[in-house]
C-alpha cells in the first residue's frame, strides 16, 4: 500500500508540465544521440549537465535519466538500418537486426526492438520500485568497510568485463583513483597533486574528463577510418511484428529482461554486458542456433530487452547505496551532487518526491519513447544521412561549449582537449577508458571510506573480513582477480569481455 | 598477427611502451604519496592511498611489461596500420591551436577558424557549405548562450563575443 501511495506521489511530481517537458527533451535527445554514431549517452549527458542547474533537481535528473534510457531505444535504429551501433549497448543488435533489414524485414526488427525495450523498461521500473526501498533500508546499516569493499568489487567487476588485458584495465582503474584524488584532501584539507595551480585545488572536473575520453577521443578515432554506411533505403512498412515473430520473441524478451535487470544492478555491470550476455544465452538455448547471424528475430528481441532492463536496474545501486555502477550513473551522481543531494540509503526517505518522481518519469518516458520512436523512424533515417565530415566539427564545438558552460572556466577546455588526446592514444594502445572514469568518481569515496574504517577499527585490517557483506564483496573481487589466471576461465572472460561504453 | 607486427624484445613493441609509461606513472605516484606523508595505519595521512595505489600501478605495469617481453605484442606501427593517421594528427593540431587562441582571441574569433579548419582539412567539405556552417553555427551557439542562457563566453583581447 505504501508503495502505491508513493508511486501516486511520484506521478504527481512527474506529471507537472515542466517535468513532462524535461522528460520529453531527455528522451528525444537520448534517441537522437542513440541514433547518431559517434555520440553516446555519456557525451550527451556531460554536455547537458550544466543545463540541469537551471531547473529543479527533479527536472534536471529526469532529463538526464531520459537521455540514458532514450539512447538505448535510439541505438537499435542505427544498428538495424545502418549496421553501425549508435551506442555500445546496441553492438550486438547489428548482427541479426541488420540481416533482417537486408531481407526486407526492417519493420518487424525495429518493432520488436521497440516493444521489447518497452516491456523490459517497464519491468525494470516496477522492480526498481519494489527493490530499491527495501535495499535502502538494509543499506542504512552499511559502514565504511562495507562501502569500501562494495566499491572495490564494482571496480574489479568492471575491469573483469572490460575488453583486453586485465592488468591494463586495473592500471586504468588505479590511474582513475589517482586523478580522483587531485585537489584538497577531504580529511586534512592538504592540497594533493595540484602543482601549485589554483584551478586544481577543487580537483579535476568529471565533465572535461568524460568529454575528453569519450567525446573527443571517439571523434579522433572515427576520423582515421572511413565510416562505411550501408543504409537501408527501402521504405519501411509494417512495424508491428506478426504472430510468429511474437511467438519467437516472447521467451527472449522475458529472459533478456530478467538477465538485464540482474546484470544492471551489479556494480560494474551495465547495458552493454547485458546485451551480449542475452545474445549468448539465446543462441545457446535456441534449437536452431545456425539462424543467429542470419536474421534471427530472437537475436534482436533478447539483447534489446536486456539493455533496457539493465538501464533501469543500474539506478538501484546509485539510488540506494550512492554507488554508481557504471560511467553513465557516475554522471547522474554528478547531477545529484550539483544540486546538493547525496544519493544513498536516506535519499528515499528524505527526498521521496525526488526518488518517486524520477521513477514515475521513467515510466512516462518509456511510453513517450514507444509513441515517438515508431512513427519517427523515417526522420531518424534521414538524420543518419548527415555526412560525418560535417557532423564531427559540430560534435567538437558542442563538447567545447558543454565543458566551458559546466564551469565557466577555460582551464576545463584545456583539460578536455588533453584527455581527448590521451584517450585517443590509450584506445590505440588497447587501454579502455571506462575503468578510469568509474575509478575517478569512486576514488575519493573509496579513499574516504578506507581511511574512516581504519581510523574506526584503530588500524585493524580484519575489520574488512569480519563484517559479512564486506567479506563477501572482497572474496568475490578476489575470485574475479584470480579467474583470468586460470586458462578455462580466461577463455570465458574473453568471450564476454567487451568495450564498456555505457 | 604476423611476425612483422608481433614482436617480443624490440623497442617498437607497443605493449612494452604502454607498460613502461604505466611504471613511470606508478613511480611518480609513489613519490608523491611519500611527499604527502603516509601517516600510520591507525591514522592514515594524505599520501596513504596515493602511495599504495602507486605500488599497485607498478605491479600492474610490471605485469604488462613481463607479458610484452614473454608473449610479445603488436608494433607501434601496426597500431596505425590501414588508418588515416594524418587526420587525427591534424585534428589534434587544430585543437591545440584552438586552446592557445581561445583566451586571447575569444570564443568567436577562435571557434570560426577552428570550424573552418575542421571542415576543410580533415575530410574536405565544399567551400560553399563549409563557410556558412563554420560561421553560422558558432555564431548561433554564441547567441543562444549569451542572449538566452546568459552564459558569458570568453571575449578575448578584442572584446568580441
Amino acid at each position: 500500500m505504501d508503495t502505491l501511495l508513493n508511486v501516486a506521489h511520484g506521478f504527481g511530481v512527474a506529471l507537472l508540465p515542466i517535468n513532462l517537458l524535461y522528460c520529453f527533451i531527455g528522451v528525444f535527445i537520448g534517441t537522437l544521440v542513440g541514433v547518431l554514431p559517434g555520440i553516446g549517452p555519456i557525451s550527451a549527458m556531460s554536455l547537458l549537465l550544466p543545463v540541469t542547474l537551471s531547473g529543479t533537481p527533479e527536472s534536471g535528473i529526469i532529463m538526464m535519466a531520459g537521455i540514458y534510457y532514450g539512447s538505448m531505444y535510439g541505438g537499435s535504429t542505427t544498428s538495424i538500418l545502418v549496421n553501425i551501433p549508435g551506442e555500445a549497448a546496441s553492438v550486438v543488435t547489428c548482427i541479426d537486426g541488420h540481416q533482417m533489414a537486408k531481407q526486407g524485414r526492417a519493420g518487424p526488427a525495429l518493432g520488436i526492438s521497440a516493444f521489447g525495450s518497452f516491456i523490459a523498461g517497464t519491468f525494470a521500473l516496477i522492480a526498481l520500485m519494489l527493490v530499491a526501498p527495501r535495499l535502502a533500508s538494509i543499506a542504512i546499516a552499511f559502514g565504511p568497510a562495507e562501502y569500501f569493499s562494495l566499491m572495490v568489487l564494482g571496480l574489479v567487476v568492471l575491469t573483469f568485463l572490460t575488453q583486453g588485458s586485465m592488468p591494463k584495465a586495473l592500471l586504468m582503474a588505479c590511474i582513475g583513483v589517482v586523478l580522483g584524488l587531485i585537489g584538497l584532501d577531504s580529511i586534512t584539507a592538504q592540497p594533493r597533486l595540484t602543482f601549485g595551480r589554483m584551478e586544481l585545488i577543487d580537483g579535476i572536473g568529471l565533465v572535461p574528463v568524460v568529454m575528453g575520453l569519450f567525446g573527443v577521443a571517439e571523434v579522433l578515432l572515427n576520423t582515421e577510418q572511413a565510416i562505411k554506411r550501408d543504409i537501408i533505403n527501402a521504405k519501411i512498412t509494417q512495424l508491428l511484428p506478426n504472430k510468429a515473430d511474437w511467438q519467437a520473441s516472447a521467451g527472449p524478451v522475458a529472459r533478456g529482461t530478467l538477465l538485464g535487470f540482474l546484470l544492471g544492478i551489479l556494480p560494474g555491470g551495465g547495458a552493454v554486458v547485458a546485451s551480449f550476455a542475452s545474445y549468448a544465452l539465446e543462441k545457446r538455448l535456441s534449437k536452431t542456433p545456425e539462424r543467429f547471424g542470419h536474421g534471427a528475430i530472437e537475436g534482436v528481441a533478447g539483447p534489446e530487452s536486456a539493455n533496457n532492463a539493465a538501464a533501469g536496474g543500474a539506478f538501484i545501486p546509485l539510488m540506494t547505496l550512492g554507488i554508481p555502477p557504471n560511467v553513465v550513473m557516475a554522471l547522474l551522481l554528478g547531477a545529484f551532487v550539483i544540486h546538493g543531494l547525496q544519493p544513498g540509503p536516506l535519499l528515499i526517505t528524505q527526498n521521496p518526491g525526488l526518488f518517486w518522481g524520477i521513477v514515475a518519469s521513467m515510466y512516462i518516458g518509456n511510453v513517450m519513447l514507444l509513441i515517438l520512436n515508431l512513427p519517427m523512424i523515417g526522420m531518424w533515417v534521414q538524420l543518419l544521412k548527415l555526412p560525418y565530415n560535417i557532423l564531427f566539427p559540430l560534435i567538437i564545438l558542442f563538447t567545447i561549449l558543454g565543458v566551458y558552460c559546466s564551469s565557466n572556466n577555460v582551464f576545463d577546455v584545456y583539460v578536455m582537449i588533453a584527455f581527448g588526446i590521451i584517450g585517443y592514444f590509450m584506445r590505440k594502445l588497447g587501454y579502455e577508458p571506462a575503468p578510469l572514469v568509474l575509478a575517478f568518481v569512486l576514488g575519493p569515496m573509496l579513499e574516504n571510506n578506507l581511511r574512516k574504517s581504519l581510523i574506526l577499527s584503530q588500524g585493524d585490517l580484519w575489520t574488512f573480513v569480519q563484517r559479512p557483506i564486506s567479506a563477501a564483496c572482497l572474496a568475490l573481487a578476489m575470485v574475479l582477480l584470480i579467474a583470468p589466471l586460470l586458462p578455462t576461465l580466461r577463455k570465458k572472460r574473453e568471450l564476454v569481455a567487451l568495450d564498456e561504453g555505457a | 598477427m604476423n611476425d612483422q607486427t608481433n614482436v617480443k624484445l624490440r623497442l617498437n613493441n607497443s605493449e612494452l611502451w604502454g607498460g613502461l609509461i604505466g611504471l613511470g606513472l606508478g613511480g611518480f605516484v609513489i613519490w608523491q604519496g611519500l611527499k604527502l606523508k603516509l601517516g600510520t595505519i591507525n591514522d592514515p595521512g594524505s599520501g596513504y592511498v596515493l602511495f599504495y595505489t602507486g605500488i599497485l600501478m607498478c605491479v600492474f605495469a610490471g605485469s604488462i611489461i613481463i607479458s610484452a617481453i614473454t608473449e610479445g605484442g603488436p608494433t607501434l606501427a601496426s597500431r596505425w596500420e590501414n588508418a588515416h593517421w594524418r587526420k587525427p594528427l591534424l585534428l589534434i593540431a587544430c585543437l591545440i591551436a584552438f586552446s592557445f587562441a581561445l583566451e586571447p582571441l575569444g570564443f568567436l574569433l577562435s571557434a570560426i577558424p577552428l570550424m573552418l579548419l575542421l571542415l576543410r582539412l580533415i575530410d574536405p567539405v565544399r567551400w560553399t557549405l563549409a563557410i556558412p556552417v563554420a560561421v553560422l553555427v558558432p555564431l548561433g551557439m554564441w547567441w543562444v548562450l549569451k542572449r538566452l542562457l546568459l552564459i558569458q563566453l570568453p571575449s578575448g583581447l578584442f572584446g568580441i563575443g
